[in-house]
């Protein structure tokens, strides 16, 4: 199971990555303006719908894995009182939504493309950084934490048993995936600077994402269909 | 001369003992210096110096005169001045893939691109840079998918993309298997021809054969330097067990100093006795 | 009875075949260097070894048994692997828990454990630093308390990964000779390295991989006296073979100390 980027050549990806941004903020948003539990489920079918098309189904895996609690979470408060169960449904279903449509966001967006497109916008370097390096913190914990649990089992570490020694387990994981992400800071920060980072000088750019009018209708229909949605919602 | 330590100690923070003492040294564009010891000898702790790194990103002090290109890279401004013209690089390529790029052909000119140059000059110089580290046929992989080996030799070529004056390269091929490896040294002499090569590395066999001159640090201070042969054949290194193997051989085998480096010297003088 | 054995192993990544058809084993005594070019599927034979990954095809067996349903966790007692990489592998707060971790987990008694430990980090060199923190070590000595992890860990078999990367002729010395003992006491070592004067100076056997097979499965000595087919191999003859074919001594010994013995009469002279 891999949150973060998954290489492709789907609609999304090649789309400019506002486009891919748009749209997936429009499920988002969408599923919290359309009434429930209806509008919701719809527009997590819709979401879903997107993630196949865009040959990126993978990430429905770790969508369903995180919103699974929230669906069993709220069925169980929601199912202590009576026609509770739909709204229950309709929470659950916004919930799900909105976590298929920020993986699928950062599944088709590459953070160097976001980074290139964001410069060729004028926004400041460090702050498009900054942007990129957040969007990949979590693929880049998961795949070091991959190898830390790998290295701790071939040293006997077993994850199930006592509380005690779940909680050894822990320390055990967790300890080398704070130092050693420490530890690379200092030299990374030196990798950026020797390669001409934060001189102040115009970067160029070299693959300006390509803007076609087609990417602008899209973002512009996503806005229209907001704006529809909440006509509608709250006429 | 393009690198420059006068009398350098360097003390890291939190430390009581500093790790090198009175350095002085220079290094000039067109050579490739060696700078060679034990592990522990304040080598990898001199290309740091040299690049300013410490102390402005680890702390530590610094006593002195440490030149680089006639600015001081322990300064911000001096750093800043340096920036583009200083190449770095650490034997941990994993810490030093910019994160921000989609392909290798992309992280390859990550570093020109920042310095601004033209777009159809910076494509120019990522596709020379990638063809001398031979790593052309990675060019459309995602640089966060590669290996250990193909990583270091696609670092090393974003920074010789941008052309710089000074390259500062400490085990520059610890992660290549031996073919790459050779390879790289190969080309060290190339890349000195217009720049200052100052090198580092427990691997003195092959660096012997490329260094123009050569380093011994023990414990912090410069004990000898002068030819690569002089210094890794002499019996004060090659009895503290940091010498050449084939030195190494003789000098075990009861042969007096200074001992050969290489084989052809070996065979010259022992073949016909 | 073997301490690894790889039966007619085949592995391969989604398409990519790594592995067609890869078989050896290892006895206790030996100690084995993987040779090989970057991306020929050293490590997976090594991942296999541990259970960090099982073969599609054949069978990989662990001092006796197979690693079919197995976890690494399972085998740690019977082996251990050194990453190439041990930082992300020492978590404690001082070197003698980091070394005392494995035995614990292998539900040796408290003392048992310590004293283990204790004898590993002496082996490697680190007395005195036994309450050091292992980030405080330089890169070098935190190998060489992985190094003294997996000795603490296990009598039988170990797995290490470019153990000498980085290192200076006396570090890499103390890793060999420890493996030495290793198998002196009825362990064995498969050592993935590019170092062929480490592997001609302290290992006795070496398996080649090449396209997916093993290309060579023999003792050291022929194969690194051999240039062409070291060549082939994209591998690098050691410097003492080299002196030994261009001097012409007799028996052609390749091993460092065996050809320094083998010159003492010649410097005598000379």
């Amino acid at each position: 199971m891999t949150v973060g980027y998954l290489p492709g050549a789907g609609f999304l990806h090649r789309a400019h990555p506002f486009t891919a941004m748009a749209i997936g903020g429009g499920v988002a948003v969408l599923a919290f303006l359309l009434a429930p539990p209806a509008g919701p489920l719809a527009v997590l079918a819709l979401g879903v719908a997107l993630a196949m098309a865009a040959g990126v189904w993978r990430v429905l895996i770790p969508a369903a894995v995180i919103s699974g609690p929230f669906w069993v979470f709220l069925f169980a408060i929601h199912g202590l009182f009576r026609e509770a169960p739909l709204t229950a449904l309709g929470l659950s279903a916004r919930m799900t939504a909105s976590i298929v449509a920020f993986l699928l966001v950062i599944a088709v967006v590459h953070p160097g493309r976001l980074v290139e497109a964001l410069l060729a916008r004028g926004v400041p370097f460090a702050a498009a950084y900054l942007l990129a390096a957040a969007i990949q913190i979590v693929p880049r914990f998961q795949n070091r934490a991959r190898a830390i649990l790998d290295a701790q089992r071939c040293r006997g570490l077993r994850l199930r048993g006592s509380p005690l020694r779940r909680v050894r387990a822990v320390v055990a994981l967790a300890i080398p995936l704070v130092l050693s992400a420490l530890a690379e800071v200092d030299e990374h920060a030196l990798a950026l600077e020797t390669r001409g980072v934060g001189t102040g000088k115009r970067r160029t750019i070299l693959h300006p994402p390509v803007d076609t009018p087609l990417d602008r209708a899209i973002r512009w229909a996503v806005l229209g269909v907001l704006a529809v949605a909440v006509l509608v919602t709250y006429p | 001369m393009t690198i420059v330590f006068d009398r350098v100690s360097f003390t890291y923070p939190g430390s009581r003992e500093p790790s090198l003492h009175g350095l002085s040294f220079h290094a000039a564009r067109g050579q490739v210096t060696l700078l060679t010891g034990l592990l522990g000898a304040g080598c990898s702790t001199t290309v740091l110096v040299a690049a300013g790194v410490a102390p402005r990103l680890l702390g530590g002090s610094v006593e002195g005169d440490v030149t680089v290109l006639e600015r001081n890279p322990g300064t911000a401004e001096g750093w800043r001045d340096l920036a583009g013209r200083v190449a770095v690089l650490l034997p941990t390529p994993w810490t030093q893939l910019s994160g921000m790029t989609f392909t290798v052909a992309d992280e390859v000119a990550f570093g020109p691109a920042n310095l601004g140059w033209d777009r159809e000059e910076i494509l120019d110089v990522a596709a020379v840079a990638m063809d001398q580290l031979s790593v052309t046929h990675l060019a459309q992989r995602d640089p966060a998918t590669l290996s250990g080996g193909e990583l270091q030799r696609v670092i090393l070529a974003g920074l010789v993309a941008m052309r710089p004056d000074v390259y500062l390269l400490d085990e520059p091929t610890v992660e290549l298997d031996p073919e790459a490896a050779d390879a790289v040294y190969a080309l060290l002499p190339t890349l000195a021809k217009t720049a200052a090569v100052l090198l580092t590395t427990t691997d003195s066999d092959r660096a012997v054969e490329v260094a123009d001159s050569a380093l011994y640090l023990e414990s912090g201070q410069l004990v000898s330097a002068g030819s690569p042969c002089d210094v890794l054949g002499s019996e004060r290194v090659v009895a503290a067990g940091a010498g050449v193997s084939v030195a190494t051989l003789f000098r075990d085998a009861g042969a007096r100093g200074p001992y050969p480096v290489d084989v052809a010297a070996a065979a010259s003088r022992w073949m016909t006795a | 009875m073997t301490l690894l054995q790889f039966d007619e192993v085949r592995f391969a990544y989604g398409e990519t075949v790594v592995l067609s058809r890869v078989g050896f084993s290892i006895a206790p005594g030996d100690v084995v260097a993987l040779l090989g070019r970057n991306g020929v599927g050293k490590t997976t034979v090594t991942r296999l070894a541990v259970a960090l990954a099982h073969p599609q095809r054949g069978e990989v067996i662990v001092a006796g048994e197979t690693t079919r349903g197995r976890q690494p966790e399972d085998l740690a007692g019977r082996a251990a692997y050194l990453f190439q990489h041990p930082d992300r592998q020492l978590f404690a707060r001082r070197t003698l828990d980091e070394v005392a971790f494995g035995p614990i987990q292998a539900e040796r008694p408290r003392a048992d454990a310590l004293a283990r430990a204790r004898s590993a980090l002496h082996a490697v060199g680190l007395e005195g630093h036994e309450d050091t923190h292992p980030h405080d070590l330089s890169a070098t000595d935190r190998k060489l308390l992985a190094l003294a992890a997996a000795l603490a860990q296990t009598g039988d078999l170990l797995v290490l990964d470019e153990p000498t990367q980085g290192f200076d002729r006396p570090a890499r010395d103390l890793v060999g000779a420890r493996l030495r003992d290793h198998a002196g006491q009825g362990g064995a070592a498969l050592v993935v390295t590019h170092d062929l004067g480490f592997v001609a100076d302290w290992c006795d056997r070496a398996l080649v991989l090449h396209d997916g097979r093993v290309a060579y499965d023999g003792p050291v000595p022929d194969l690194v006296r051999d240039q062409e087919r070291v060549r082939v191999l994209g591998l690098r003859q050691p410097p003492a073979a080299r002196v030994s074919v261009a001097l012409r001594l007799a028996g052609q010994p390749v091993r460092h100390a065996e050809v320094s013995a083998a010159l003492v009469p010649r410097c005598r002279d000379g």
